[in-house]
């Protein structure tokens, strides 16, 4: 047993946190001033250092490293861009990229995985999940888009509503879109659910944005369908099991957002303890202060435990896609969620004691603490899994079906 | 053409605690020096322009430690091979010691057309590498260059010597150093970390080069390694902003640091 990255890992993480440092940290305040998406020059150098290729085989442009670390390499890189831009806008445009372009991979058809992942690896194409819709996005089973099959194509129709993308698909164009949750036999219930997916371009589709309070480098809005025809090739897994490919999907998502806060979170510590060394009250540093400094220790407690639990989350999900059955859904998701449940809080409340502690300063823009907690909150709220949807899993998959929230 | 570049791996200098006035180098991990990264891309950069040119790196194991997957870093920036000395011998050695090392694992390896050392190591920068394996090679030697171009068979340097640049020109082979701001070292992609654990690295003892124990031998003795002492003043300066500056030019002046 090694608790260890391996040398390329180390050596990877190494060399994005150098690059991430001169090229992303400058200019993060900036993409969440200007609302304007990711600046085109900084997903091209992040794609050249292989950022937008780990979850991608070499075959598909991506690069050639063993496939159960792929998740690995996943949330090493989410790591870091979160530490780097604390507005979380980089570190989400990302992981939605990179997490659903491996779901693309498991599950797609050749021509989809040939059409969308070199794209992908070239930073030139944008990836999203599209579940939730105007009535919740919690209880998925009951969902009202629809998407009948008609000859060779699927026929959608309805609404999908606090999605990631809208404007990074326009920005990028076709083959961008969204792997979409769907009714294709709407009379079924969840077994008549196909994960499906959709490139933005497709006629049929319109879409607006919202405006937001955090990672306002990435835009989020809702979709609309009207007779909307996407090719049967661009099912993901069998018709009919799109609800287990989804939640499959889910569990990906989960361990790289888990990434995001906690990068986001390790930053916002360091900038704390640094701040807390220099800054003088009453005589003596405020870091000899305990109310401070052993919060600061709570903080960085949980966040260490939460960092190792990440990493064997990430090692068992990839290592469970090469060896499969070596651990069951149950324990999969358990560990996932535990990871996913706790990160966004710790996030928030470590950006929020380093406000705290730096006062006044604290609540202006001159630190990006502010930036921090402003998008964390976008996966305290719910994306990829509300909180306590991540406590009903544990329930279920811990302490059974008499624990069970989601089922009577 | 054949560029070897020697590289020292060090202590990573920001881990390193100082603990009445002695670095505390227990579990510190060990990198490629920052200034070498300077030497391996400068030659990176000549293979891309002359062609048809190997680049291989070439390091003592510090301590005798393991440092293979070090190395790696060296390789993933675009170096085609590594050579590794390690020997228990050499954990004492000075600087002496370690260009006879250098220069016998030159002549084992059969040579090359261009050394590029870095001008110094990054922790303890005495800068006697490049000059001592030229000499002991019988190599002519050109130091602290800050351009390099290899055209003809000739090597080209430039260097900055305060109010003038410097063009040299030598013939090869030849040793060069090189300073800092030659270039920016690229940072490895992930594309070329996964490349570079299948390029040859090849690991020797003393013995593998010709030498012994008692060849590289200190013939000096490090008495004390102890941080520099830094006292602050404290002094507080109060009153207005004007009164302020006042007093702390008057001040400046008082220690010599301006003129009056």
């Amino acid at each position: 047993m090694d608790f260890r990255f391996t040398p390329e890992q180390e050596l990877y993480r190494q060399s994005i946190r150098q690059w991430l440092e001169t090229n992303l940290w400058p200019r993060a305040r900036g993409i969440d001033e200007a609302e304007d998406g990711i600046p085109t020059d900084i997903t091209e150098g992040m794609a050249s250092m292989g950022m937008f290729g780990t979850t991608i085989p070499e075959r598909f442009g991506g690069l050639d490293i063993p496939d159960e670390e792929r998740m690995v390499y996943a949330m090493i890189t989410i790591f870091e861009i979160a530490r780097a831009d604390m507005s979380m806008s980089t570190p989400v445009y990302t992981l939605l990229t990179i997490g659903w372009a491996y779901i693309i991979n498991k599950y797609g058809t050749q021509q989809l995985k040939e059409l969308v992942l070199p794209k992908v690896a070239e930073g030139k194409c944008f990836c999203g999940i599209n579940t939730t819709e105007p009535g919740g996005g919690s209880d998925l089973a009951n969902i009202t888009t629809i998407a009948p099959p008609e000859g060779d194509y699927y026929v959608f129709s309805g609404e999908k509503a606090y999605i990631s993308g809208p404007k990074e698909c326009a920005k990028w164009g076709y083959p961008s879109g969204h792997c979409t949750l769907a009714k294709t036999d709407p009379n079924a219930g969840y077994k008549g659910m196909s994960f499906i997916y959709v490139p933005r371009d497709t006629e049929g589709i319109t879409d607006h944005v919202y405006k937001d309070m955090g990672r306002m480098g990435l835009s989020t809005g809702g979709f609309i369908y009207k007779g909307a025809k996407v090719p049967k090739w661009c099912l993901l897994g069998e018709e009919g099991k799109g609800f287990y490919v989804n939640m499959d999907g889910f569990n990906a998502a989960r361990i790289i957002v888990a990434a995001a806060c906690l990068g986001g979170a390790e930053k916002s510590l360091e900038l704390s303890r640094d701040y807390c060394k220099q800054r003088v009250l009453f005589g003596k540093p405020i870091s000899k202060a305990e109310r401070i400094s052993f919060e600061m220790a709570d903080d960085w407690m949980q966040l260490d435990m939460l960092k190792l639990n990440l990493t064997r989350a990430a090692w068992m999900y990839g290592y469970n896609d090469v060896n499969p059955g070596t651990f069951s859904r149950a324990e999969l998701n358990k560990v996932v969620s535990t990871c996913k449940c706790l990160s966004p809080t710790l996030g928030h409340d470590i950006a929020r004691h380093g406000m705290i502690y730096h006062g006044g300063f604290g609540y202006t823009k001159d630190t990006p603490l502010e930036m921090m907690l402003r998008g964390v909150m976008s996966y305290e709220v719910g994306a990829e899994g509300g909180l306590n949807i991540m406590r009903g899993i544990i329930c279920r998959d811990e302490f059974g079906d008499e624990y069970n929230p989601f089922k009577d | 053409m054949k560029i070897i570049v020697p590289v020292k791996t060090n202590p990573d200098l920001q881990m390193i605690r100082i603990k009445n006035r002695e670095p505390i180098l227990e579990a510190v991990p060990y990198k490629v020096g920052d200034l070498d990264k300077n030497s391996v891309e400068a030659a990176l950069q000549l293979q891309a322009a002359v062609g048809d040119t190997q680049v291989v790196a070439l390091t003592i194991a510090e301590g005798n430690r393991k440092i293979k997957d070090t190395m790696k870093e060296v390789l993933a920036m675009g170096a085609d091979e590594a050579y590794i000395l390690s020997d228990d011998a050499l954990t004492a050695a000075d600087q002496a010691g370690k260009a006879l090392a250098l220069a016998k694992a030159i002549e084992k390896i059969g040579g090359a057309d261009l050394i590029v050392f870095a001008e110094g190591s990054t922790d303890n920068y005495s800068g006697q590498m490049g000059p001592r394996v030229a000499e002991l090679l019988a190599l002519p030697e050109i130091g602290y260059a800050k351009k390099l171009t290899v055209a003809d068979g000739k090597l080209t340097a430039e260097r900055g010597m305060g109010d003038l640049i410097e063009v040299l020109e030598s013939s090869l082979p030849a040793v060069v150093t090189v300073t800092s701001e030659i270039n920016e070292p690229r940072i490895p992609t992930l594309m070329n970390i996964m490349k570079a654990g299948k390029k040859p690295t090849t690991e020797w003892t003393l013995g593998d080069v010709g030498l012994d124990a008692a060849a590289v031998a200190p013939q000096k003795a490090v008495l004390s390694n102890l941080a520099e002492e830094q006292q602050r003043k404290n002094v507080m300066i109060e009153g207005s902003a004007e009164e302020q500056c006042a007093a702390l030019i008057d001040a400046l002046i008082k220690d010599g640091v301006l003129e009056a």
